[in-house]
């Protein structure tokens, strides 16, 4: 989660900037504190000394060196800050790019790959080596993307449509996080990503695609109740279900984490969670559905299942 | 002191000199009026009425508000702050919605 | 020096008024800049004490992973009111002890130059402050952050009145700043006493006024966001409202015009604080005086100009980004300027390490790192990797404790003797530094960490694993040493009321006038105004110049008007009340909003009377050869200009972004208003005509244009009147479309001008017709007259840019 370990070009174009500002910066700090300690030590009052001292008004010469320097100093960061500001925005999405479509909701994370028809939540796979198009779109309140790894945040405000486009270094497994305050669980909006070889990542792929198999035993029943509940409102799992106010749980058993990363995604925890969401993150919207124990273990079966 | 303490009896303008802004005022207005209705002005209509709606601004300001005949940090204190609020409405214009021709 | 204490302890006792009981009565009523100071002190102590509260519970919940002593909701209602409470009801109000304290007595005035409107910013203030923490008592506190981004705070999102209690009492405050601004410029640029020019001010004054006009610029487009906000949660307007054509933007614009320079407004009463403490300990001038002025000045213009450095995230495009990243590093270079100007006046100094100083350079040292870490994220891609990120929490803490709380110590430590007439404990003192200065380092610095680890701000828990573990932990150690280091301060403050040695005059060997009268200073301030012989005029009596010339004494010459002292007034704590009775109102019954408004009026009535009646000063002519009252109306059109600038603007971005009709081209009629304006502008011809007849003491024609100005105001009125009810009747509301937001607001508020100038003018023809608005008050019929026009210019303005433009 360090924003000091680049992981793509757009995480490394900004660690060389971040870079020089620091060292520029710390250098002027040191330079004041030096200074600072110097006073305190050399210019203290001495017991009996009443002698006034040179009662200097101020001098020209070194009030303009100071003034001049620190703006010379400023252009060492300036230059390379506009660059890279000119450089990693870019308004046009690369034709050859892969696009998603990250859509930042109270309070998870939906991911749409248009071009390969894939819709998955809480977890972003993303091919290494390829130039990726993240378009940044929500429809409640304002919220953050933000990968430390993979670079800097936007924002995904409701009727701006924002971008980020970078290519990602890896392979390797990042973890992210909303980082503009959204409502009572901002703290349990997190998601995992998951940068792949490109083969893997279209194994992934076809996986996503394929029809999720036909459950047996407990996770049948499980199926049995999940859609005759109020879960097929809100989510969507194809074939069974077409909700859409939820995360797409159709592949849900594939993923790592449970409810925007709050907890390793185990038969056990889905168990907890559908009981009583509620308790789990504050201010959900998925509803208190009064599911009896071997109700929320079949149904915990059924979706742990969905692989 | 290089204030005075005494406020210096300003000299003011006469009610002839009122009575012929708010004339002028009052053409400038149907001036307004009526260029919005002349088609061939259409192309320079938006600075045509920008400077009218200044002229008259400046006019009450500067007779009517007495500035022109008042101590001068009135007129430093009010044109910074009427600039200042203007640069800062014009750049909400350009940030916000869809005005001016400055695409993201 | 003790002859000048003498003849301070011979001064007629009659000066002393009645109102100088220590009764609660007394109290209430005060007018005495100093009394106020100590109230807008003791207040904001108590509430940097309830603040303080908040952020322990804060930090006590993330000392681990996964704590659960607060809920997540409970979390985020105390990091929004830790962060309202800290700047406008700790902070600010501090520095505004200092103001009303100690700056009359440095520009050697007797109080401000509106007494009674001192008073009245202060309740307002504790009627805002009060109104606010009211939502704990009822269960529903604010809990959308201090910034209360929009539409997270608009009404389907956050369906409890918290974010009422929020948006209401903001607005409360925010009157009570403006109020109080307008009231320290006018004090500062025209109660100087005889030889006080600009630059022969004490740092701390110009800091001063600086913050004031930041206040009277920086509030009116905050309060224009917040009254958008409440009309789309009270009356169903569109503002915010995305599928209504909203743009989410506006609101982070509206709120950083005023966000940005309020860090100003909190930071330069501090480096004023400092620029008075470090010459005075190291017993030398301040190094480049004039260049600290300017580079203040400066600082205070360009926080105009960087707001948007707070949206490097929202995506305004490289352009926006560069164009404001450039001018944020532009402003650190008149910072640097003040801190190596700092550092030059300690420079061969005589050290003298009090409480003080070691407060004043301790600022120097942490607001450096505050002001560096700042410099870091003005650049946009490193911004975006420490935006809202525990990086940015440490920042700006460095900045807000580091520079601002640390200041308020040093000016706390500094003229306490003065302000009580006791020394405080320095040997404790000290240990109270380093208690406050260690905590505050091991709290904060590792957030520096914390955020370089991706800890994003405003998370209520975090999980084992995420490498936060062990900085979180050290962070809320220290602070609660921290905590232990600020209750400190109220032991030793106590024990020095109590029983602390007695202040002299001068116990620092200080440079500037308020160390010439006693401490603690007569009610009067000064027995005879004292004289100016240069920049740090006290020292130059003591020593002499630079070469030990002294300066060849002036006799103090008594007033030639005598001692005179405002009369305390209750009106100001009934129109607070009034105005709180409103607030509450607005979240209970509509009746209450009447009741309240109906107080306020008749208290600003009662108000108005009495300053017409009993002036506050003798005088009202100042430095600057203005009335004060008209110099206090000028500024406030300034401010005016910003309310109106961001409204019409707001018009003008929304125009074409309705979804749905009727559209402007359909509704507006333009020959119908080309009448309301003609109407308007002969108004201020009427005006003119009015002023003039007063001036010369024309009874028979002052009532009549007078009464014509109002009359046509009136007609105006009626004109608007007709087209909102037509327009009502054409589909076009409030809730219509964005137009119909936008419009109605932009002129409703226009309107509002207008039945208030209507109700001034009215109120001048009353006292005309009974007789009692003779040729010397004039300058009241001018000051309304400066109103009125403006209300006519600005609606030049929209005549032009709404209904004329295409």
């Amino acid at each position: 989660m360090s924003t000091l370990h680049a992981h793509s070009d757009f995480a490394r174009a900004i660690l060389h900037v971040y870079g020089i500002i620091t060292w520029t910066t710390a250098l002027i700090g040191v330079l004041v504190f030096v200074v600072l300690g110097i006073i305190i030590v050399r210019f203290r009052a001495r017991p009996g000394d009443t002698e006034l001292p040179s009662q200097t008004r101020g001098h020209t010469v070194l009030e303009i060196g100071w003034t001049i320097g620190p703006a010379l100093a400023l252009l060492i960061i300036a230059i390379p800050t506009i660059q890279i500001v000119f450089r990693t925005q870019t308004a046009a999405t690369p034709p050859d790019s892969l696009q998603v479509t990250v859509r930042g909701l109270q309070w998870w994370w939906e991911f749409r790959y248009p071009q390969l028809e894939v819709v998955t939540a809480n977890e972003l796979h993303l091919p290494a080596g390829r130039r990726v198009a993240l378009r940044l779109d929500g429809p409640d309140v304002i919220h953050s993307f933000w990968v430390p790894g993979l670079g800097g945040k936007r924002d995904v405000i409701p009727g701006r449509l924002n971008q980020i486009t970078l290519v990602p270094e890896g392979p390797g497994e990042y973890w992210g996080q909303c980082a503009e305050f959204c409502g009572a669980s901002h703290a349990n909006m997190g998601m995992r990503v998951v940068v792949q070889p490109p083969e893997e990542f279209d194994r992934w792929v076809a996986q996503q695609k394929a029809e999720p198999g036909e459950p047996a035993g407990a996770a049948a029943t499980g199926k049995t109740i999940f859609a005759g509940s109020a879960c097929v409102g809100c989510h969507t799992i194809r074939g069974v279900s077409a909700g859409v106010l939820g995360p797409d749980l159709t592949h849900f058993g594939s993923r790592s984490r449970l409810a925007a990363g709050m907890w390793p995604n185990t038969p056990q925890n889905v168990a907890e969670w559908v009981k009583d969401p509620q308790r789990l993150k504050p201010g959900v919207k998925m509803p208190t559905l009064g599911l009896s124990d071997e109700q929320a273990t079949a149904v915990a079966a059924y979706l742990t299942g969905l692989k | 002191m290089t204030e005075p303490l005494q406020a210096t009896q300003h000299e003011h303008a006469s009610i002839g000199t009122y009575v012929r802004v708010a004339v002028i005022l009052c053409i400038v207005t149907a001036l307004e009026f009526t260029v919005i209705y002349i088609r061939r002005l259409t192309p320079i209509l938006l600075p045509l009425l920008l400077v009218l709606s200044a002229g008259k601004f400046a006019l009450v300001v500067m007779f009517y508000m007495h500035l022109r005949y008042d101590a001068k940090p009135l007129t430093f204190f009010f044109v910074s702050a009427l600039l200042l609020a203007s640069g800062i409405a014009l750049a909400l214009m350009t940030l916000t919605g869809d005005f001016l021709v400055f695409k993201r | 020096m003790a002859t000048h204490e003498a003849a301070l302890r011979t001064h007629d006792a009659a000066h002393a008024r009645a109102a100088e009981g220590s009764g609660v009565l007394a109290w209430l009523t005060t007018v005495d800049h100093k009394r106020i100071g100590i109230l807008y002190g003791s207040t904001a102590f108590a509430f940097l004490l309830i603040g303080g509260l908040e952020a322990l519970l804060i930090r006590t919940q993330l000392l681990r992973p996964h704590m659960g002593v607060v809920s997540a909701q409970t979390y985020n209602a105390l990091f929004t009111m830790h962060g309202t409470t800290m700047i406008f009801l700790a902070v600010m109000p501090l520095n505004a002890a200092f103001f009303n304290y100690i700056v009359p007595l440095m520009i050697g005035a007797r109080d401000v130059a509106f007494p009674r409107l001192n008073a009245l910013s202060y309740w307002i203030f504790l009627a805002g402050a009060l109104f606010l923490n009211a939502s704990f008592l009822v269960g529903t506190p604010p809990d959308a952050g201090w910034f209360g981004y929009a539409n997270l705070t608009t009404r389907p999102f956050s369906p409890g009145p918290n974010v009422d209690f929020w948006l209401l009492s903001l607005q409360v405050l925010g009157a009570s700043s403006v109020i109080a601004a307008v009231n320290f410029i006018v004090t500062i640029l025209n109660m100087r006493a005889p030889g006080m020019t600009l630059m022969r001010m004490p740092l701390f004054v110009w800091m001063t006024l600086v913050t004031q006009f930041l206040i009277v610029l920086a509030f009116p487009s905050v309060t224009v966001g917040l009254i958008f906000l409440m009309f789309d949660r009270f009356l169903g307007t569109h503002f915010y409202d995305v599928a209504a054509g909203g743009d989410l933007h506006l609101w982070q614009h509206l709120f950083w015009i005023f966000g940005h320079p309020e860090v100003y407004i909190l930071i330069l009463p501090a480096f004023g604080i400092v620029s008075e403490v470090l010459p005075t300990f190291s017993r030398k001038p301040l190094f480049g005086a004039p260049v600290v002025i300017y580079s203040g000045v400066l600082i205070g213009f360009f926080g105009f100009g960087v707001w948007s450095h707070h949206m490097f995230a929202v995506g305004m495009g490289p352009v926006a980004d560069a164009a404001f990243s450039i001018a944020t590093m532009l402003i650190a270079v008149p910072t640097g300027v003040k801190i190596f100007n700092w550092l030059a006046t300690m420079w061969g100094g005589r050290i003298r390490p009090t409480v003080a100083f070691h407060y004043a350079a301790g600022l120097v040292a942490l607001f450096t790192i505050g002001g560096l870490s700042g410099v870091m994220h003005a650049s946009p891609p490193v911004d975006l990797q420490q935006h809202d990120s525990y990086f940015v929490v440490a920042h700006m803490h460095y900045v807000l404790i580091g520079g601002s709380l640390i200041g308020i110590f040093a000016g706390l430590y500094y003229w306490w003797p003065k302000m009580t007439g006791r020394m405080l404990d320095e040997r404790l003192g000290r240990l109270q530094f380093w208690l406050v200065v260690l905590g505050f380092n091991v709290a904060f610095f590792p957030q520096h960490f914390l955020g370089a680890l991706g800890m994003p701000r405003r998370i209520y828990t975090y999980g084992v694993g995420s490498g936060w573990e062990l900085w979180n932990l050290v962070s809320s150690v220290g602070a609660y040493v921290l905590g232990i280091g600020v209750l400190l301060f109220v032991l030793i403050a106590a024990r020095s009321l109590r029983s602390g040695p007695r202040a002299p005059a001068d116990p620092w060997d200080a440079r500037t006038l308020e160390w010439r009268t006693s401490s603690p200073p007569p009610v009067h301030d000064f027995d005879a105004i004292p004289p100016v012989y240069g920049r740090d005029s006290f020292w130059r009596e003591k020593y002499g110049d630079a070469r030990g010339r002294k300066p060849a004494p002036r006799p103090e010459t008594p007033d030639p008007h005598g001692i005179h002292l405002p009369s305390p007034s209750f009106w100001p704590v009934v129109i607070a009340l009034g105005i709180g009775t409103a607030a509450v109102g607005a979240l209970l019954h509509t009746a209450l909003v009447v009741i309240g408004a109906g107080i306020t009026v008749v208290g600003a009535f009662a108000f108005a009377l009495q300053h017409h009646r009993d002036p506050a000063h003798v005088v009202q002519i100042g430095n600057l050869g203005v009335d004060h009252r008209k110099l206090a109306m000028w500024v406030f059109l300034g401010s005016e200009c910003f309310f109106f600038g961001t409204l019409i603007a707001t018009y003008i971005a929304y125009k074409g972004r309705s979804v749905v009709g009727p559209l402007p081209h359909e509704i507006l009629n333009i020959p119908l208003t080309t009448l309301s304006t003609f109407d308007l502008l002969m108004s201020s011809l009427l005006m003119v005509l009015a002023l003039a007849a007063v001036q010369r003491d024309d009874r028979a024609q002052s009532r009549l244009w007078l009464a014509g100005t109002a009359l046509f105001g009136l007609i105006f009125l009626g004109f608007q009147a007709y087209e909102f009810t037509h327009f009502v009747h054409e589909g076009l509301t409030l809730q219509s479309n964005l137009f119909g937001s936008t419009f109605f607001v932009l002129t409703g508020f226009h309107g509002g001008h207008v039945t208030l100038g209507v109700l001034w003018l009215l109120a001048l023809l009353v006292l005309d017709l009974r007789g009692r608005l003779a040729v010397s008050d004039s300058i009241k019929v001018e000051v309304a007259a400066l109103y009125w026009h403006f209300v006519d210019i600005v609606w030049i303005v929209i005549f032009t840019l709404v209904y004329l433009l295409p």
